[in-house]
């Protein structure tokens, strides 16, 4: 007898790959014949086809019926039923978020009359990228093998299911060595589609029905699940064709050999590599010490290609239709992905320009490895310890190099995943002391295995529970995992004989927890004693705060531990009861919220009161936005990924102990999070990072017009992290030019603006080595030119006053006299700074 | 001669101060006394009072951006020149007067 459940599709992208996979991976569980109904559309699927499934055609709130019949009917419609009612509205999370620009992409002013050729596209991975042109010819079938007339049917299709056997155990191997992430996430896909039945089933078709061959019903297959994808009105749809291809293309070389092996695409020098569309298989071809840069014609801003190119960091652009690709292919090109344009012909006035855009680059470079190699302390001396967020032991030694002082959360899981069975202690112990000779002293934080039900791992057989993020994970599971636990403690307790080590205890939350762990680290710590094993018997033990109930239970693991580390992402989920991938409410999930900030505050703060040491770890700390306040917290410590700590630092370096502490009590005392929002912004515009500074004067500058003037004095700015956006601020102050020339005469020019794109308010003042056309009211060229760049939204009146002392200072003939003479940069900023402070 | 003036640019950072800089410098120069009111990004300073406008024999309105208050000059002779005017010719508006 079949059973049914009627279900209304509650993901508003609909049914597309992920969650069709999610539901196949389900439903293959069972032998009973799975069927879904799409009573919108009147289109039926097989469940345990993510093709079919997608065909369907399932879009928000359409009204669904799962058919059940078979053996194991009954668990099967139970088990579907309540995935589909709790997992299935989740199974939606990370479609990548793409930066796309608006319409045309806007070139910069310099580039305007360069006379290059500039193609437009739209903006996927940021960034800007030179090398030579390199023609990608896209995804094609090759040509050349027999397609018809096969004689022996059931031989062909047996050639065809070795080939799919093959393809899948390879896609399985490739997963067991692959960590979590993107790639694994597009095997894990590729993979669904090789084991596909509906996949399999037209291939047979194709063979038995009309006497195609192998490669004739891999081309057809190729064709019709295309067309279907294509057909569909779902733009991630769309995107998945790339996938087919590639399984298509890997299918054919399983049965044929290497076929395709001269179409890919070699790379011998720094390369953009342009193409109509590239499939993600041909992209992990590329070389990647070359590829510099990507273009394709066509691919959307979701495929797994993009994200590929996202993830290794690869300035991006999609859209660019209309190229002669293999008529540019050789020349010397530029993607400018922050501009959203391929710029090719380039002139030399275009080259000039992108070379002063990389010495921008990398003059913000150097200015953060100074960064980088100084200590983490704030403008009045208050030091701030700036840990790394690592999961290897190649991200510690890159950590390190990056300006870590500590390792202030070394995540073990990364050990646990994608293995048969969990590393021992002596492999645990090899990889923890790794961690702690690159440390070199310096503190590292271990923290002890977080898994559960949301992070399975094959060997623990963990049950599926319902709710895994309110189920039994970390700290949680330990009692039950007894022996894994004791093994990593031990680990842990040997490797603190070589270096500073802490260990800390994932979702804690109450005093018990701690007691049992603890006494479970004493014993083993007497069982090395009682070895003979050195160790550190001192080692500090920790609690990450990220369940509310800890948090309200400070005083008390105070009392147990030597630490805390805040893990801000849980935390803030837990306490706003808010999952964050959920669109629909994730605006909640915002640190910003004053009852969030209270909490923090009081961990912090009791802590304080035990004298405990306190830090964060969560994504909060990696935000330069949020800085004030986890000073203003008093925290001992910040944790970031290694690439942010440069520019936290350099970012710390402009705050003040009191200033922030001051942010943090009035913060704690709004009501909303705009008000927070509000609150930071006048913060960041008053503080006291100078409006002027030596570095910002520069003399015996070489330019030959007022553009380059312009765009080298905003560089300034963001070499100095006074913007991030350098393009904005020129648009603003080219706006103001539009209105009313700045050289207001006797060689002087004080082009300003006001932007929003601009972070701390500043005065860049340039002597220029040759007077450059201005078009001023004098008709003289200009050999002084004084940026004025300011914030959109502004608190800081003394800024304003000392510009504005400074606007009627330049009327004078003795100040500008003063300006204009031989000074060193020092002395023009101190008599600057003198007269302007008078 | 006694004259008030008010000057205003859109950002309100530079034009605003050097054009009322430069009219005090002319107005001493040619022997005239001149209150000048800035409009600008720390909002109205050296505001002109009623009194001031009304005994004044001119107001001159270098201007770039609407006047705040501009009810005020509704009864005195007005001279509105862009700002950039001011930075280039400023005794020549006095001499307008």
């Amino acid at each position: 007898m079949a059973l049914s459940f009627p279900f209304t599709c509650p993901l508003p992208n609909g049914i597309h790959a992920r969650p069709a996979s999610a539901l196949e991976e389900v439903a293959r569980n069972f032998s009973a014949d799975i069927v879904l109904d799409n009573q919108r559309t009147g289109r039926s699927a097989n469940l345990k086809s993510i093709l079919s499934i997608v065909a369907a055609g399932v879009c928000f709130n359409d009204a669904c019926l799962i058919k059940v019949s078979g053996l194991d009917e009954q668990v099967a419609l139970a088990t579907l039923s309540l995935f589909i009612r709790t997992a299935l509205p989740h199974c939606d999370d990370a479609i990548e978020e793409t930066l796309v620009t608006n319409g045309k992409s806007h070139l910069p002013p310099g580039l305007r009359s360069s006379g290059a050729t500039v193609h437009h596209g739209t903006v996927v991975v940021p960034g800007i990228a030179q090398g030579r042109l390199v023609w990608a010819s896209g995804f094609k079938m090759p040509d050349g093998l027999p397609t018809d007339e096969v004689q022996d049917v059931k031989a062909e299709q047996a050639r065809i299911d070795q080939g799919l056997e093959r393809l899948l155990s390879w896609y399985s191997q490739q997963l067991v060595r692959m960590p979590k992430g993107i790639e694994h996430g597009l095997i894990t896909a590729q993979r669904a589609v090789v084991r596909d039945d509906e996949f399999r089933q037209r291939l047979f078709n194709a063979v038995s029905q009309t006497r195609r061959t192998a490669a004739g019903a891999i081309v057809d297959a190729e064709r019709h699940f295309s067309a279907m994808l294509r057909a569909s009105d779902n733009r991630l749809l769309h995107e998945r064709i790339l996938d087919i291809q590639d399984v298509c293309s890997h299918l054919l070389t399983e049965i044929y050999g290497d076929i395709n092996g001269q179409r890919r695409t070699a790379l011998a020098h720094d390369s953009v590599v342009v193409a109509e569309l590239l499939t993600p298989g041909q992209f992990m071809g590329l070389d990647r010490r070359f590829l510099k840069g990507l273009v394709l014609a066509q691919a959307g801003t979701t495929s797994h290609t993009v994200i590929l190119a996202r993830s290794f960091g690869i300035p991006t652009i999609v859209g660019v239709e209309g190229l002669a690709g293999a008529v540019l292919a050789g020349q010397e090109v530029i993607v400018d992905a922050d501009a959203g344009a391929l710029v090719t012909n380039l002139t030399s006035s275009a080259r000039k320009y992108y070379a002063s855009e990389m010495n921008r680059l990398a003059g913000r470079e150097q200015v953060l490895q100074r960064y980088a190699t100084r200590p983490a302390m704030l403008n009045d001396g208050h030091r701030v310890e700036m840990g790394a967020n690592i999961a290897t032991v190649a991200e510690a030694q890159a950590a390190f190099a990056a300006g870590a002082e500590g390792i202030g959360l070394f995540r073990t899981e990364m050990l646990f995943f994608d293995r048969e069975s969990p590393p021992d202690e002596a492999e645990q112990f090899e990889i923890y002391s790794r961690v702690v000779r690159a440390a070199a002293g310096k503190a590292v934080l271990i923290r002890t295995l977080d898994v559960g039900g949301d992070k399975p791992l094959a060997y623990l057989d963990l049950p599926t529970e319902p709710n895994p993020f309110l189920g039994c994970r970390a700290v949680r599971m330990y009692p039950q995992y007894e022996p894994l636990f004791r093994a990593q403690v031990r680990a842990i307790i040997r490797a603190s004989a070589r270096g500073t080590v802490k260990l800390m205890l994932p979702m804690v939350a109450t005093v018990d927890e701690v007691r049992w762990a603890k006494r479970i680290i004493t014993e083993e710590q007497a069982r090395c004693a009682r070895e003979g094993l050195p160790f550190d018997p001192v080692m500090p033990i920790g609690a990450m705060i990220e369940v509310p109930a800890a948090a309200f239970a400070m005083d008390g693991l105070s009392r147990e531990l030597d630490f805390f580390s805040i893990g801000s992402n849980d935390l803030l989920q837990y306490f706003m009861a808010v999952d964050r991938a959920n669109a629909r409410v994730a605006q909640l999930y915002n640190p910003l919220q004053p009852a969030f900030l209270r909490l923090v505050k009081q961990v912090a703060d009791t802590a304080h009161a035990h004298k405990k040491w306190v830090g964060l770890c969560g994504e909060m700390g990696g935000q330069l936005a949020y800085l004030p306040l986890l000073v203003g917290l008093n925290l001992e410590e910040i944790s970031a990924p290694a690439p942010a700590i440069a520019g936290l630092k350099a970012e710390l370096a402009q705050l003040e102990l009191k200033e922030c502490q001051q942010l943090v009590a009035a913060a704690v005392n709004c009501a909303t999070a705009d008000e927070v929002a509000a609150l930071l912004e006048r913060f960041l515009a008053r503080r006291s990072a100078p409006l002027l500074l030596p570095d910002l004067i520069l003399s015996n500058v070489a330019v030959t017009s007022k553009e380059e003037a312009i765009k080298l004095a905003i560089d300034q700015l963001y070499i100095h992290g006074r913007t991030t956006q350098p393009r904005m601020v020129e648009e603003a102050v080219w706006e103001r030019e539009a209105s009313c020339s700045t050289g207001f005469g006797h060689g002087f020019a004080i082009p300003h603006c006001k932007s929003s794109a601009v972070r701390i308010n500043s005065l860049v003042l340039l002597k220029l080595r040759e007077p450059v056309a201005w078009a001023s009211i004098d008709g003289q060229p200009v050999k002084v030119v004084i940026l004025l760049a300011i914030r959109e939204v502004d608190g800081a009146m003394e800024h304003m006053k000392v510009l504005s002392k400074l606007a009627r200072q330049l009327m004078h003939d003795e100040f500008r006299a003063e300006l204009e003479g031989d000074s060193s940069e020092a002395r023009i900023s101190a008599f600057l700074q003198q007269t302007l402070n008078a | 001669m006694k004259i008030v003036a008010v000057t205003a640019c859109p950002t309100g950072i530079a034009h605003t101060y050097m054009a009322a800089e430069k009219l005090e410098k002319a107005a001493k120069k040619l022997g005239h006394v001149i209150k000048v009111e800035t409009q600008g990004a720390m909002g109205i300073e050296n505001k002109l009072s009623q009194a001031d406008i009304d005994t004044a024999a001119a107001a001159i309105l270098a201007v770039d951006i609407a006047v705040e208050e501009a009810e005020r000059f509704d009864r005195v002779r007005k001279i509105q020149v862009p700002v950039q005017e001011a930075l280039k010719n400023a005794e020549g508006i006095f001499a307008k007067i």
